[in-house]
């Protein structure tokens, strides 16, 4: 009981700091620069940005429409995927994006589809005429789409996993089987009995995505409007500004960032209880719901086609990014490089090496502290199935990332602790763990306790039983988990920069850098970094799985 | 009021010029003073065996294999250790002295060389971080120096630099196009606007938070004022935006004739080298005379592309050497900045395959041999030779970036 209060407030009071260091300067009160008073001048001030409500704006549209349609075609796929056993080709291509960082697909994004981008290129000049890029971007465009398609091309993944999990959860068959016997068809069961039962389930996964969505950062650098941007990347402009007024601006802007945060929740809570509310009157009134197959095929074409259209976005960018990175010169129209080599790996490994160092151990750490953790966790309160206490690990990834971490850094610096190893893998933790836990605890909480009650009446302590019984046996998904962990911190950028006062470097921070201009070839090499990291990691838990179990491989059926 | 603030503004102007024509005379007074060789010769010998933490921006491959370059040739010839200390941003290193400062450490500290300008300077000037006691003039390569024919080298964006930075290397604006796609550049800014209205969707600049963006609002607004000696100074409220007024005009007729109809820039001069060689623009610019001749090199742009300038002039400046104040390698330090201002290490500086960075050393000050040695310096393909590079326009006042970049931002942000 007592290690559970440490931990929970080992991640909560980083946040509760970083919201005061956020709320404290945005009302005009800021030690560090002598302000001891309260005031609505920050405010003003904000206000007074030019073009102010279209990036809030921007942010709240991009964020909830890449939301729901990650939503609805997670839930939609996910009863394909239970009829069909398989969805085919679209798993395919999405299980591999689950581990790509953001960064990167948002990277693939810019090498496809700019102006002397690869789909260009592909098309140029035999079908277009075109000699030189045209002056056609459909990146950045003014609505965020590229931003939003990008976040679809992340979420659905990440969306369709935690959906396969909640579904293990649900007696599916059973009610199914009820369903049809009193004459529901199969889609209109599932519509009515079974996603209900599973939006229930998803309602953390989908808040996450949600307020990931309301403050990302990089993804948004390179794909979203510059003038003006959405409210997160200028949070960080205005941190960044030489003028030290502006701090208090940032600040307004992270609380600013919490509200819009609030109200996209709502605006997404109401609607999906107006949803539910449809859903419930139209099983009242058993509404069998017969679709002609015609309509039925239409609909899981288009189905098909929306949720190929980002997946198949960021393969063509990332095969695109892996020929950048291999590419000496590769002029317009050209479709493949003038002249391949490794110039550029030769030139950026000094601080390749670097970077990818700083990596693998921020992550390499942060995923197995996070994993030890979650199994002492796990193993408190396995008495308790659910526990309250567990929500508050969420709230990290429940709260829009520069909201607190803008404030947090002003505690580091305080505390003379900004830029440390321990510091960033502790900010790096927050965002970890509760991933970690996403990812182990169902599988954890249905272990199937025979194993450890036997073990207990042949004499085996506590201890005994968890390392001779639990861990062997639950390998698999603690692998799973500590890769998951380990992709996840690869990831993170705006923790990473706050957290190390913008002077660590990983492979995210110098791709964000790169991806603003410098040579496309050094930054194709560090996306391509950023691909292998995590693939390495999964491959290798995979490969450790595989030499656990082989003595078992007979008991194959 | 106003009066009275505008006056002492024209005393201290007046008072600089007074000043810098002091200095002049002085350091010419000085520069065959066989005391200060000797006074030198101490300072090398007490240099011996130091380290120099050398904080300079290590953004660029050419410029981080040169500095190498210079750290073998001190360690053979002085026996000092060089070592490069790579920064993203000159201002972390600004920002460490400052906090070195405030936590009350005067000797011993992190930086010994910093490598800088403008606004930098201007802020670790005003904050008491350099080491004051007017170094600079007193290196023996200093005397290379003409500080009237490069009246930059005294005056670091409108701020005297009192010998508190050496001189180490010069910049100037510098336009390119593609020969390819334009016969003619145009070679003014009213030449420029004609020909973006009549090529669209082929010019663009970087926003003006990136500092090559910012110059060319600068040379911009140097072409088209009628005042340019109000730039000279620090930001007047009052005849500010009146100021601005031609550049705003100018760039309000070009913009829907940029690229993406000006709604989107380039977020940097590079990526805008990029798109050059892309052949998405035909005109471009930078603040490296070599800068396309290196581009061409590392295959980024086409062998077409060539070098120009403005028939007015271009904007230039001069970076410098600077030593903190609470150096821990003070002697050393001097060494480096004496030895990167000598004409082996300048004439190396300035080949193109090496950086391609111009000499600040006045060539009619050097010996015969080393004239021939720079005279001998291969140019780039697509380099222009020193008399081609035309006139230089002087640097604003380090107030005017921020002032014109909110403007900017105001104008133009959410159209």
């Amino acid at each position: 009981m007592i290690s559970r209060f440490v931990i929970i407030l080992i991640c909560l009071l980083p946040i509760m700091a970083g919201l005061a260091g956020a709320i404290l300067p945005a009302s005009g009160w800021f030690a560090p620069l002598g302000r001891y008073h309260f005031s609505l001048e920050p405010v003003f001030l904000f206000l007074d940005q030019p073009a102010i409500w279209t990036s809030i704006w921007l942010s709240g549209f991009t964020a909830l429409v890449a939301t729901f349609i990650s939503y609805v075609l997670a839930m939609a796929l996910l009863a394909r995927l239970y009829h069909n056993g398989r969805a085919g080709i679209i798993f395919r291509l999405i299980a591999p994006l689950l581990a790509v960082p953001h960064i990167t697909v948002a990277v693939g994004f810019l090498f496809l589809l700019q102006p002397s981008g690869w789909l260009i290129r592909l098309l140029s000049p035999w079908l277009t005429g075109w000699e030189r890029p045209p002056d056609l971007y459909l990146i950045p465009d003014a609505y965020g789409v590229g931003l939003i398609l990008a976040l679809i091309a992340k979420e659905l993944p990440f969306l369709l996993l935690m959906g396969v999990s909640a579904l293990s959860q649900i007696k599916v068959n059973d009610h199914l089987d009820h369903a049809a016997s009193l004459g529901y068809r199969p889609y209109s069961a599932w519509l009515y009995i079974i996603t209900p039962q599973l939006a229930k389930r998803m309602r953390l996964p989908v808040m996450i995505v949600l307020m990931f969505s309301v403050s990302v950062v990089d993804m948004a650098l390179i794909l979203a409007p510059s003038l003006p941007p959405p409210l997160a990347p200028r949070i960080l402009d205005w941190f960044y500004d030489a003028d030290l007024n502006n701090q208090f601006i940032a600040a307004v802007g992270a609380v600013v960032q919490l509200g819009l945060a609030l109200i996209c929740c709502v605006i997404w809570i109401s609607s999906a209880y107006a949803t539910g509310q449809f859903i419930r009157h139209l099983t009242y009134h058993g509404k069998r719901g017969y679709m002609p197959s015609v309509l039925v095929k239409g609909c899981r074409k288009t189905l098909f086609i929306i949720a190929i259209l980002p997946c198949l976005i960021s393969v063509m960018g990332l095969i695109s990014v892996i020929i950048w990175g291999f590419a000496n010169i590769w002029r317009f129209p050209a479709v493949l490089p003038d002249q391949w080599g490794v110039r550029a790996w030769i030139n950026t490994a000094d601080m390749m090496f670097v970077a990818g160092f700083n990596s693998v151990m921020i992550a390499g750490i942060s995923a197995l502290a996070s994993v030890i953790i979650a199994i002492i966790w796990f193993e408190q309160s396995a008495t308790r199935y659910h526990s309250h206490m567990e929500k508050w690990l969420y709230l990290p990834l429940l709260l829009p990332q520069a909201s607190f971490l803008f404030g947090l850094q002003i505690f580091l610096i305080w505390l003379r602790l900004d830029g440390l190893y321990i510091t960033l893998i502790w900010v790096h933790m927050l965002f970890v763990f509760p991933y970690v836990m996403l990812t182990l605890g169902p599988t954890w909480r249905r272990f199937d306790r025979h194993y450890t009650d036997i073990a207990a009446t042949l004499g085996a302590s506590k201890i005994r039983q968890l390392f001779r019984i639990k861990l062997p046996i639950l390998l698999t998904p603690i692998m799973t988990a500590f890769a998951i962990g380990f992709s996840v911190s690869c990831a993170l950028y705006l923790p990473t920069i706050f957290a190390s006062n913008g002077r660590m470097i990983t492979l995210t921070t110098e791709a964000v850098t790169l991806a603003s201009g410098a040579s496309r070839q050094a930054l194709g090499v560090a996306s391509i970094m950023q691909m292998i990291l995590p693939l390495v990691v999964f491959l290798l838990c995979d490969a450790v799985i595989r030499w656990r179990f082989g003595r078992f491989r007979h008991f194959r059926a | 009021m106003t009066t009275t603030k505008h006056n002492t503004s024209l005393f201290s102007q007046i008072y600089m010029m007074a000043f810098g024509l002091v200095m002049v005379a002085f350091i010419s007074i000085f520069n065959h003073d066989p005391a200060k060789a000797d006074h030198f010769d101490d300072i090398i010998t007490n240099a011996k065996g130091q380290t120099v933490y050398f904080n300079a921006w290590g953004g660029s491959p050419a410029i981080n294999s040169y500095i190498d370059w210079v750290a073998t040739r001190v360690a053979d010839e002085y026996d000092i250790t060089l070592v490069h200390v790579k920064l993203s941003a000159t201002s972390d290193s600004v920002s460490r002295i400052l906090a070195e400062k405030t936590a009350g450490k005067s000797v011993g500290g992190s930086v010994d060389l910093i490598w800088i300008n403008g606004e930098n300077f201007a802020a670790m000037k005003h904050n008491d971080l350099l080491r004051s006691d007017s170094w600079a003039y007193d290196l023996p390569s200093f005397g290379y120096t003409d500080p009237v024919a490069l009246p930059g080298i005294l005056n670091d964006f409108g701020v005297p630099t009192d010998g508190q930075e050496a001189p180490w290397g010069r910049a100037q604006f510098i336009f390119g196009y593609d020969t390819a796609y334009v016969d003619t550049p145009p070679r003014s800014a009213a030449e420029l606007a004609a020909w973006i209205t009549s090529h669209p969707g082929r010019f663009s600049y970087p926003k003006p938070s990136d500092f090559i963006g910012m110059s060319f609002l600068k040379q911009i607004l140097l072409e088209t004022s009628p005042d340019i000696s109000l730039f000279a100074k620090p930001v007047d409220q009052s005849s500010a935006d009146q100021a601005l007024t031609p550049l705003w005009q100018w760039l309000d007729a070009a913009h829907p004739h940029l690229r993406q109809g000006g709604k989107h820039f380039p977020a940097n001069y590079t990526a805008m080298i990029q798109m050059l060689g892309d052949g998405e623009l035909s005109i471009a610019f930078a603040f490296n005379p070599a800068e396309f001749s290196n581009g061409i090199a590392q295959g980024i742009l086409p062998d077409t592309v060539r070098s120009y300038v403005h028939d007015s002039g271009t904007l230039a400046n001069v970076h410098f050497v600077a030593i903190p104040f609470n150096a821990n390698a003070p002697e050393a330090a001097q060494v480096v900045a004496n030895f990167l201002l000598s004409p082996e290490a300048q004439s190396h500086k300035a080949h193109s395959d090496i950086w391609g960075d111009p000499t600040v050393l006045a060539m009619d000050k050097l010996p015969p041999d080393m004239q021939t040695v720079f005279a001998k310096l291969p140019l780039g393909i697509a380099t222009l030779d020193e008399s081609s590079l035309g006139k230089t326009l002087p640097e604003f006042h380090p107030s005017w970036v921020p002032y014109i970049e909110k403007q900017w931002a105001d104008r133009y942000t959410g159209q």
